[in-house]
């Protein structure tokens, strides 16, 4: 095959993709995030706190990757950190807990729900705003974000959410109740700025939790979320970390119109969300792209599209969770070079 | 009357009936069974099936806590009644998760698993400095030393480690275990590291099979 640069703009090739025209190639996001920081020879906080550095750290990626999706993403804590808790920001790694605060169920005083300006929302708002103004024309922009089973698990600790889910199901279903609620008034404010609101729930993952666990702790919650999303109009991707072989169905029948997932074999995600939900993913970010060299990164390409090319409703090539700050750059450059010479479609402008 | 016991503290640990397993330690303790079996043949062995059933993808990270809870109640009761002329001398693990990551549900799922099958675990905790890791190595004497980490940004740290150990000459006396979710066998034999597992229970069977211990 012979590589093509490409004919149309994210924007257009992605709103095509959406009403079932025809393409130039396969849509490809690799999950370009804090790393793009290092474009700009800014820092990993700078970028988290500074919506002037994300929004250009996001331009100089688009300029150099050409890529699909602008994916705004600070940290897995920030919705927790909105409504309360305290989170420890170093300079080149995402911010994180150190104290989680709810150590108990009287801590619930400590914590609200969280409304549309507080933590540090703004950054994104801002940042989207430099976007729209700038590259809004061209490629569309995506606000990832922890959804609820993440997030109070963050405010409560991992572990402790996962005994309270046998001991005080209720405290988790507190939990939950506000951190769904936080990230509603969230989700408003990302679509009134024209963003695509994607959930992130790595905590709901098949390698932590049970189906089971999913149907009760996760699926409400999340399908909630899904529902309002669609009533604001807005399309709304669900991406899971970790291994969901077991969860794919279940987050293909959440309503969702994208199920973007990391670890799961291609054959039972396209059995399972046949149908029902476009499918996003899966190379690996912490081994071809990390490791290279080059021919191993496109032969994960290759072949990755080449099992997903008979997929309906249709298959969007990215990596299977965020591109750390160790990929070299040059790695995600031959991702898309994969993308415009493996994955092209016949095409006349 | 010995063997039913066991089941039954087998079957209410994966139950995870945390109260029901305290007391049949208790009433193992009226009828004067010796604690050693109790904790082999009842809590070990209940364990064993727990991480049978976790790695199966029946049970997931809650249940295995609870069950682990469950366990460590039982030892509480049966442990002061141990007699110490019993005990093989156990397998020996200094395990961490590597600087720069705080994430270590799954360092923690390992050190649980090891312990319930009996190793003496060293646990040096989250974020740990890569000098840590061959300082402990040499002041306990371990057989392993287990490193996690879930960042590809820290697994660097992993290589260092067995090179410190390369250049103090003492590679050779330990066997070194990685794991976590950026880590694969490919990263393990860039490396050098001896064992790669994708699973907490399938490090526990490792673990024993390295040191020949396998049952």
């Amino acid at each position: 095959m012979k590589f093509r640069e490409d004919i149309l703009t994210p924007k257009e090739r992605l709103g095509a993709f959406l009403s079932g025209q025809e393409l130039d190639r396969m849509l490809c996001m690799p999950i370009v995030t804090s790393n793009a920081a290092l474009m700009i020879n800014k820092s990993v906080k700078e970028f988290q706190l500074d919506p002037e550095v994300m929004a250009n750290s996001y331009i100089a990626a688009y300029e150099r990757f050409g890529y699909d999706l602008n994916y705004l993403f600070t940290n897995c804590s920030y919705i927790a950190e909105a409504m309360g808790q305290e989170l420890v920001y170093s300079e080149n790694e995402p911010a994180n807990t150190e104290v989680h605060i709810i150590q108990s169920e009287d801590d619930l005083s400590k914590i609200k729900v969280a409304k549309r300006h507080d933590g540090n929302f703004s950054v994104f708002y801002d940042a989207l705003d430099i976007l729209n103004e700038k590259t809004g024309g061209k490629i569309f922009n995506s606000v990832c974000f922890s959804g609820p089973v993440s997030t109070a698990a963050t405010l409560r600790g991992t572990e402790s959410f996962a005994r309270d889910s046998y001991s005080n199901p209720d405290l988790c279903h507190k939990l939950l109740r506000m951190s769904t609620d936080s990230i509603k008034n969230f989700i408003e404010a990302v679509v009134e700025k024209g963003a695509i609101p994607i959930i992130l729930e790595p905590i709901a993952s098949g390698s932590i939790f049970s189906p089971k666990m999913y149907d009760k702790f996760a699926a409400p919650y999340i399908n909630e979320l899904i529902d309002y999303a669609h009533e604001l109009g807005a399309a709304i991707p669900l991406h899971i970390c970790g291994k969901t072989n077991k969860i794919i169905g279940r987050m293909a029948d959440s309503g969702t119109e994208i199920v973007s997932f990391d670890l799961c074999d291609l054959d039972i995600a396209k059995e399972q969300a046949q149908g029902k939900a476009v499918l996003l993913g899966n190379v690996s970010p912490s081994d071809e792209l990390l490791f290279g060299p080059d021919e191993r990164i496109i032969n994960a390409c290759k072949e990755t599209i080449d099992k997903m090319s008979d997929y309906k409703p249709g298959f969007i090539l990215a990596t299977g969770c965020e591109i750390s700050t160790k990929v070299p750059l040059e790695n995600v450059d031959v991702m898309m070079k994969a993308v415009r010479t493996h994955g092209l479609y016949d095409y006349e402008k | 009357m010995k063997e039913n016991l066991f089941g039954e503290i087998k079957e209410n640990l994966i139950e995870m009936e945390e109260e029901k397993v305290v007391e049949l330690c208790e009433r193992s303790l009226e009828l004067g069974i010796p604690a050693m079996e109790t904790i082999n043949k009842g809590l070990i062995a209940g364990m064993d099936e727990v991480s049978k059933l976790y790695e199966e993808e029946e049970y997931f990270l809650p249940e295995v806590l609870m069950c682990s809870d469950a366990m460590n109640s039982g030892l509480d009761i049966v442990k002061p009644h141990l007699d110490h002329n019993d005990m093989e001398d156990p397998i020996k693990v200094v395990i961490g998760v590597i600087e720069g990551d705080t994430h270590d549900i799954g360092k923690n799922l390992v050190k649980i698993l090891m312990e319930a099958s009996g190793m003496k675990v060293y646990d040096l905790g989250r974020d740990v400095a890569l000098d840590d890791f061959v300082n402990k190595a040499e002041e306990v004497n371990t057989d392993l030393i287990v490193m996690s980490t879930l960042m590809s940004t820290t697994m660097d740290g992993m290589g260092k480690v067995i090179e410190k150990l390369s250049e103090k000459g003492i590679r050779d006396n330990f066997k070194v275990f990685i794991g976590g979710g950026p880590i694969s066998q490919f990263y393990a034999d860039k490396i050098g590291a001896d064992i790669y597992t994708n699973d907490a229970s399938e490090a526990v069977r490792e673990a024993k099979k390295v040191m020949g211990r396998v049952s």
